[in-house]
This record gives C-alpha cells, structure tokens and sequence, in this order.
C-alpha cells in the first residue's frame, strides 16, 4: 500500500508499467518519425545516392565541400534571409501598428478589422499562392490591368516571370497571409500591459512616443519575442507558398533552401545531396535557436 | 480643448484611411476568387474586377455536383487527416505531457528536453528518410502516413503547451485527489482532463488548422488522387484545368469556405492558442 | 477439440483455400497515364473497360496525372520501390535509370521475335530499352517541329514557315512589330525552352555532334563550341523579346493556352501540340484549319540539316511488380486496332505499322512525314540523359534565357552534371 502512487505535484512516482503507458506512445511516435529520419538524413548526406538502389558511393565530406560552393544553395540562403529581414522590418512594424489602432477601446469597429486582418492566416498556403498567381499573371492579372487603366502606355511588370522580381512577388504574399498572426499577438501582448500605468503616465505628461518606447514596448517583450520566433522560423521552413508560386524558379529567383531540397532529393533524384542541404538547413535552424536563446531570450530576462 | 478635439478627428482619419486600404488589399484577391468563379472564362481575362456578366453558376455547380473535379472527396480526405491528426496529438500528447508534469522520475528533465528538439527539426528537415520511413512501416499512400508524422511534428510544441498547463494545477487539488485514492489515470482523467478543456481545444484547433493546410506531407506520402485533401487537389486541379482560370477560381473559393467557417466558429481558440505564449504567463 | 469442431475447422480452412484461390485469379493492374485531355481520357477509359470486359479477372485501376504532377509523383513512388504495373515512359536515360535499379519488369521474351514485337520498326523498340532488354512500349512517335497560325503569319507576309534560321528571324522581327506575340513559350516548366536550344545546336552540329558527345569521342562534351554558340544564338533570339510576357514564370499549359486562343503565332512543341492547344483554349476548339506545322529551320553554315529531327513518343513502361496481365494489357493497347484509333481521336503518330491509316488529321500527317522522312533522330534530351544531367540541361537554358548565366557557364553546369555519372 506504502508504494501506491500519490499525484501531487512533481512529487510523485508512478510505477514503471504506469510510465511506460503515459510516455511509450509519444516516444515511440516521436523516435520513429521525428528523430530517425533526423539521424538518416545525417547519414545519408556523407553518400552519393539516387534513392533507388543499395546506398552504396560513399563520398565523406565531398557533398557538404559541395555544398559550401553551391551558387543556389546560397542563392536560396540568401533569400531566406531576405524573407527574414522583410519580415523583421515591414511586416512586423506593419502589425504593430495596427494592433496600437485596433486595441484602442475608442477606436470604433476595432473587433471588425481584427477579425478580418486576421482571416488571410487561416487559409492553407496553396490556395493563397495559386489565388496570387492569378493576381499577378501576365496576360489576365490584375497586376496588368491596373497597369494598363492607371499608367497607360507603361509596360506592366510580369512579377512572376522574372528572377528578379519573383522573390518580392512571393514577399507580399507572405506579408499579405502573416501580418494579421503577428498583429494577433501584439493585441494579445497589448492586453496584458495594465491600463493604470498607461494612464498615470499620460497625466504625467509623457508624450505618446515615450509611453510607447517606455510603457507598451517592455510591457510587450513576451509578444514580441514569440512573433520574432514565429517570424524567423517560419521564414526558414517556407515551401507551400513559393511551391504554389513557381517552384522556386525562373532560375531559381525564387528558391529558398527548402524548395532546393525538394528538387534536388525528388525531382533529380539526388538523395545523397538532398540530404547534405536538409543537414545544412537544420544547422541554420540550430544557429539560429543558439542566438534567439543566447540574445534574443536573454536580453527579455 | 478645441484644437484636441480636432487633432483627434485628424488622427482618426488617418486610422480609418489606413485600416480601410488593408481591407481593400485583403479584400480584393478574395473578391476576385468569389467573383472569377461566376464569370465567363472571356470576361475573366479581360478585368478581374469587374462584376460578373452574365452571372455563371455552372462552375460551381459543376464542383459541387461533383461533374469537375472532386471537392467533396477531398473535403472528406481534409476531414480524416485533420481529425486523425488531432486525435493522436490529444491523446498521445496529453498522456507524455501528464506525466512530465506529474511524475517524478530519474529521466523527467531528459525526456522534456528530448522532445523540444522537436521544435528545432522542421519536416522538410527529415522528409527524405521520414518517406524512406513510412515505406518500411506500409504507410506510404496511406491517410495514416500522413496523420503519423504530421502528429509527430506538431508533438514537441503541443507538448509544451500542455505540460505548462498541466503543471499549473494547483497542488492542493492533487493531494485532495490523493486522498480520495485516486491513482494517476483517475486523476488524470477525473480532474485534470475536465478543467483542462480550453487548453485541449487550443491544441486541437491549432492542430487541426495545421493539418488542414498542410502541403508538404500529403504531397510526400499520398499517390493516389482518391485520396488527396483539398491543398494537394487544389494543386492538381491547377495543373489539370490549367487554362481555364474561372474553373480554377470557383475551386479556391469553395476550398476556402471551410477554413473561414472554422475561424469563425473556433476564433476564440485559436487567437488563444497562438498568442498563450504572448502574455507574461 | 470435439469431432464437431475438428469439422467446422476443415470446413473453414477449406474454405478459405478455395476462397483464396479465386481471389488469386484476380488480378489489379495499376495504370499511370498523363492522358489529361477530355478526348483522351475518354479514349483511354474505354480501351480499359473494353479490356476488362473480354478479361472479367482483370482489374484496372486508372490514375490520371497532369504531366508536372506526374513527373513529380513517379519520383516519389521510384523511390519508394514500388512502381505502378503501367506507366508514362519517354524512354531513355529516364527509363534506363529505373531498369537499372531493378524497378521496371523485363518484357523482352514478349517482344524479341513475338507478333508483339514485329508490329513496330525495330528503332521504336530501342527508345524502351536498356542494355539489350526491352522494358516498355511505345504507342506514339513523332518529333518536335514549329506549330504556327497560318492566318497571323499571313498577316506580315508569310505564306509558309521560313526554312532558314535567318528568314525565321526576319519573320520574328516583323511579327513584333505588328504587335504580335511571335512564340509562346512556358518557360517555367523548362523543358519547352531547352528544345528550342537543342535544336540549334543540331543545326549547328548536326547528328555527328551528338553522337560523337555521347559516345566521348567530342572531348570537351557539353562545352564544344558549337554548343556554347547555340546557347548564344538562343540568347540573341530571346534578346528580340519574342516570347510572351512573362513567359519564364508560364507552363506548358499557358503555352498551349496561348497559340490555342490565337494570342501567339508559333509554338515549338511535339506532335501533341494541337491536342493540348485545343484543350487548353478558351473554347475548347483551338486553331482547327489555322494551324499548320513545319520543321525546325536550317542555319546557313551548321553541319546539320534540315530532315534531322529532336522528338520521342509516348508510352508506357511496366513496373517491376506488374502481373503477366499488365504485359497482355499492354500489348492489347498497343494492338493495330487500338492505335489506329488512338491517332484518329488524339492525332498521335502510332508506332503499330499500318495503324498509319487512322491518321485524318492533315498535320499530324505532315508530321509523321518529317519523321519518316528524318536523316537523324535525337530523342528528347532531357529523357535522354539521366533524371540529373536531363535536369541540369533544362535549368541551364532557363538560365540563358533569364540571363543569369552565361552560355559558356551553362554549358559547363551541363557538362558537369553529365559525366558527374
């Protein structure tokens, strides 16, 4: 009876057949398709492989030498970091400030755009990316017409079809389907701040600006924090959308580094190499998480 | 007073001009997917924006009668993965994150800090083994191979959340528990499960938007059209119809609907569960 | 055990014998087409049920992809190990990769010496086979020409299609200044553009040139010369912004939406084109009498010739896995009945020697004859090569044509990836 499991706190035990129901589900299914492939991945990169024979030419470090000196993975790393950075620098500030229009009491009608800045979140990255074509497709879009009825005579932009221009094409939409998540979060991160304060502040005479960089911004960190991470992993893992919008190309103006994975590992069979980007890019991730947790988290506390 | 009550007219003006182009910038791509899906393929082409004339409904009516395409069928196969996947993250995620909250033993720390790696892999990150993976296993074209690394993905974070939670629940109602004998099932169970219900819709509804617009893992796993949700049918529509872009459009506006009306029902939840770490907890 | 239940244990073991026994005779044959047009679709349904019904054990699962669907999902399901019973083929390095690793059943015996075997030229049987061993069939075969509008080359003075590369630039140049798109090309799909290139290096080098690339004899493979100069020669004619707005983010389909509406003048497309131009108009009649068809003009001074053809066909390999009932599937598809049909409904070029008589429409005629009539014949390069080096090709014409490579670099990428083996 002495040994019958008492819950309260981290205090208790539980015998080990009582573990092993509560945990054995979630490692298994965790081990088998998270963690496994993981570590095959990391094999697999050291070889030369279609993926469809014995895995057999085993090449040490020669695809990651290969990687380091490849023109489109850094063309892809370079524009995941663009990502980034639009995000950080328009995106954000974008949703700030409509979640300081929107929290405000006053402001009437506020509950009607919160809803609906929040509504292109919800639809799946494919259908968005396919609607935007249509958008900006050469002949029908309306892109051009506009073009046409408010600047006749210049030539309109084939946004898609240029390595140039593609990127910035895919970065509005990605603007256009995430500002209302990170706008969500400040809203939520606003709410938090006690009103009182504000007030007190505001009968201090402090202008608007010093309440916002001394009051609203530290009040916030948490919000901030969590739409910063959201941010920045997001932009590493996109693939649906620039998928749905051209597949990383014309000459990989569009390719991120997941999109390369995919072609190379799928489409040209090269699992080998394939592997050495998924390694890379989960290098990139691991980097990242260092400084978020070393900076970012840090500076919070 | 006066000249405050003027800067403050001039302010709201300038907030309401600024919230109403973003309406229109979110408006109008949605506009034009309704709109388009009425049109006549020639109107189309010529002014996105106009209103339709003549009205169509043939092209809804041809992917609602199910003549083009197969919107239903992937509707459903949306409906299996995304509930699947739900299913398997509540139940297998609630039982590791009770007792990493609950529990003491020697590898509590380990295991907590095991599956948060979770959180650094994103899938595209292992797809070329998890494919390789769910070979071995049988699961490849399966709706279960999807639902499986899908719910395995979404552990780490959902983990978190609901350990955090759980965590949370006083002492004092695990030791009156205690008393009563309940073991760690009844008390699971009994009273953690019944005052944890708005944490498990915010994982459920989390997960489910995710798996309802997930790409990448259908179109890893999945071969047969028979069996493709909505993202990957709309995909393959786009490829098959690939001309006739009022065809394409009423698809995406149909393909849309059920995500809107989730919003629209499960709001509360999901602004919940993406803004819980928002807030000093 | 009681005597009773001793009995009733015989009686279902028994019956799950025989009940497995009827199951054995039946048979699913898996079956992979790219047929996405109505007509074909239609078709092909119709050879199945009717297969079905004369062989009631046969089943006959269908699935119908777009092409880029396609390409993608076969990768998949390759390396995955498991192959459908029937699929799409070009043939070539693309099949010759799959025999290689031990994905594509061995179907010589039913082709060498077979009535099989003999109901096609010999050269068509090459397209599907690797090291000796046939591995699929082809139902069509035809090349890849100009596919133009009559009535808009009219339009600026040309009754028939220029038959020399400097006449085709001439005609380019007054097509755009009569406000007239010259090629629609969907260059996002890349395969369209690189024929364009391999063209004019056939042109320029003519079938020597490949052979000699292929065999090693041509030391410096991909980075002759006379390749780097047709990339050059490519990336002249594109600076005359002959193609479509837009055209390196189009497909294929936006391609054929385009000469099918009459938006475009030319395309440069495989004896499909008409099919699929149609398919993909707005109406869904396409040029109809408008479109005409012509070979790919000689370059004054290039050693090839103007008879020397790039093209492939169409048709299907069998998997690994496939019952004996997908090769008898296969063989009744291919039969001189169903592939005179095949070119009466969707204008193939059939492959069965005398199914030539389905053949009404008068292009898909003209085309058979720039094939029959052909002094070289270069299957299409990216299916001829392996998945990598046929990839890297189409990459590095797109990268001609956006200018973010230069010929010499493009050639070298290819190269790489062509002896990288």
């Amino acid at each position: 009876m002495a040994k019958r499991s008492i819950p309260g706190g981290l205090a208790s035990r539980a015998r080990f057949p009582t573990l092993v129901v509560f945990l054995a589900p979630a490692l298994i299914v965790f081990t088998a398709l998270v963690i496994i492939p993981v570590f095959e991945a990391a094999i697999f990169s050291f070889y030369k492989w279609n993926g469809l024979g014995p895995m057999v030419d085993f090449r040490g470090l020669g695809n990651y030498l290969e990687l380091i000196q490849d023109a489109i993975f850094h063309k892809g790393l370079l524009h995941n970091f663009i990502i980034v950075i639009v995000s950080l620098i328009i995106e954000l500030p974008l949703a700030m400030a409509l979640a300081l229009i929107v929290s405000d009491r006053k402001f009437k009608g506020a509950v009607f755009f919160r809803t609906f800045f929040f509504l292109p979140y919800m639809l799946s990255e494919v259908i968005t990316g396919v609607l935007w074509q249509f958008i900006y497709h050469p002949q029908y879009g309306l892109v051009k017409t506009l073009f046409e009825a408010l600047l006749p005579g210049v030539h309109p932009p084939a946004l898609m079809g240029s390595p140039d221009t593609v990127l910035w094409a895919i970065m509005i939409v990605i603007i256009w389907k995430y500002f209302g998540l990170h706008m969500t979060i400040y809203i939520a991160g606003l709410q938090d701040i006690p009103q009182e304060q504000i007030e007190a502040a505001t009968i201090d005479g402090a202008s608007k600006g010093q309440i916002f960089r001394r009051i609203i911004l530290p009040g916030m960190r948490n919000a901030v924090q969590l739409s910063i991470f959201f941010s920045i992993i997001g932009s590493f893992q996109v693939f649906d959308i620039v998928w749905a919008m051209g597949k990383g190309g014309p000459a990989n103006g569009g390719e991120t580094i997941v999109t390369y994975l995919y072609t190379t590992g799928f489409v040209r069979f090269n699992v080998g190499y394939g592997s050495t980007i998924a390694v890379g890019l989960f290098f990139i991730c691991l980097l990242f998480s260092f400084f978020y947790e070393r900076v970012i988290a840090r500076e919070a506390t | 007073m006066k000249s405050m009550r003027i800067s403050n007219i001039v302010r709201n003006i300038v907030r309401y001009f600024f919230c109403a182009v973003i309406v229109v910038i979110i408006a109008v791509p949605l506009y034009i997917s309704i709109m388009g899906g009425f049109k006549h393929l020639g109107q189309l082409r010529a002014f996105p924006m106009s209103i339709p004339a003549p009205f169509l409904v043939d092209q809804y009516l041809d992917l609602l009668m199910g003549s083009k395409g197969s919107f239903w069928n992937q509707l459903l196969n949306s409906l299996i993965l995304g509930i699947g996947t739900v299913t398997v993250v509540l139940v297998v995620g609630t039982l590791a994150a009770y007792a990493l909250a609950r529990i003491r033993f020697k590898l509590n720390g380990v295991l907590y800090k095991f599956f948060q790696l979770g959180l650094l892999f994103p899938l595209t990150v292992a797809s070329l083994p998890l494919y390789l993976q769910l070979r071995t296993f049988g699961l490849l074209d399966s709706h279960i191979g999807v639902i499986l690394p899908q719910a395995a993905f979404q552990l780490a974070m959902m983990i978190m959340l609901l350990r955090g939670f759980i965590k949370a629940i006083p002492i004092e109602l695990a030791e009156a528990a205690a008393i009563d004998g309940y073991g760690h099932f009844n008390f699971l169970f009994k009273i953690v499960l019944p005052i944890s219900t708005p944490i498990l819709t915010t994982v459920g509804v989390l997960t489910l938007v995710a798996s309802w617009n997930n790409f990448f893992t259908p179109l890893l796993v999945l071969n047969s059209p028979g069996s493709y949700p909505l993202p990957l049918g709309v995909m393959d529509f786009m490829g098959e119809h690939a001309a006739d872009w009022n065809m394409i459009l009423a698809f995406l506006t149909l393909a849309m609907i059920p995500a809107v009306i989730l919003y629209v029902v499960g709001q509360k939840y999901i602004v919940a569960g993406l803004t819980s770490g928002a807030i000093k907890g | 055990m009681s005597r009773k239940t001793k009995l009733t244990a015989f009686v279902m073991a028994f019956a799950l014998v025989a009940g497995g026994l009827a199951m054995a005779d039946q048979v699913t044959v898996n079956w992979w087409h790219i047929g996405t047009a109505a007509n074909d679709k239609a078709m092909l349904q119709k050879f199945a049920d009717d297969y079905v019904k004369a062989n009631p054990n046969v089943k006959i699962e269908i699935t119908v992809l777009e092409n880029e669907a396609f390409k993608s999902k076969l990768t998949t399901v390759m390396q995955g190990g498991n192959p459908p019973d029937l699929f799409q083929s070009w043939g070539g390095g693309v099949l010759a990769q799959y025999a290689q690793a031990g994905l594509l059943k061995d179907i010589t015996k039913d082709v060498k010496g077979t009535a099989f075997g003999k109901s096609m030229a010999s050269g068509v049987w090459q397209v599907y086979s690797y090291n000796g061993k046939v591995y699929g069939a082809p139902h069509d075969m035809g090349g890849i020409t100009f596919w133009y509008n009559k009535e808009l080359l009219a339009k600026v003075g040309y009754k028939t299609f220029p038959t020399t590369w400097d006449d085709f630039l001439k005609l380019v140049k007054k097509l755009k200044a009569a406000g007239i798109t010259p090629i629609a090309l969907g260059g996002g799909d890349k395969w369209p553009a690189m024929h364009m290139w391999s063209y004019i290096a056939l042109r320029l080098g003519g079938g020597q040139l490949f052979e000699d690339t292929f065999s090693g004899k041509n030391a410096k493979g991909f980075e002759n010369p006379t390749f780097i100069k047709a990339g050059q020669m490519l990336a002249d004619l594109a600076a005359l912004k002959p193609f479509q707005d837009g055209f390196l983010g189009a497909t294929y389909n936006d391609e054929a939406a385009l000469m099918g509406n009459g938006e475009a003048a030319m395309e440069l497309m495989g004896q499909w084109a008409p099919n699929v131009e149609k398919d993909n108009s707005s109406d869904k009649t396409g040029l109809g009498a408008k479109l005409s068809t012509a070979p790919f003009p000689a370059i004054k001074g290039g050693k090839g010739k103007i008879t020397e053809v790039i093209g492939g066909g169409n048709g299907y390999a069998v998997g690994k896995n496939a019952p004996q009932a997908a090769v008898d599937f296969l063989k009744y598809l291919d039969n001189k009945k169903n592939n005179t049909t095949w070119a009466q409904v969707s204008s193939i070029i059939p492959t069965v020697k005398g199914a030539e008589v389905g053949l009404t429409d008068p292009n898909a005629k003209m085309v058979k004859a720039i094939v029959d009539k052909c002094t070289f014949f270069q299957l299409y390069l990216d299916q001829f090569l392996s998945p990598a080096a046929g990839g890297t090709v189409n990459d590095a014409v797109q990268n001609i044509l956006a200018g973010t490579a230069t010929p010499a670099q493009a050639m070298a990428a290819i190269q790489k990836a062509f002896v990288a083996k």
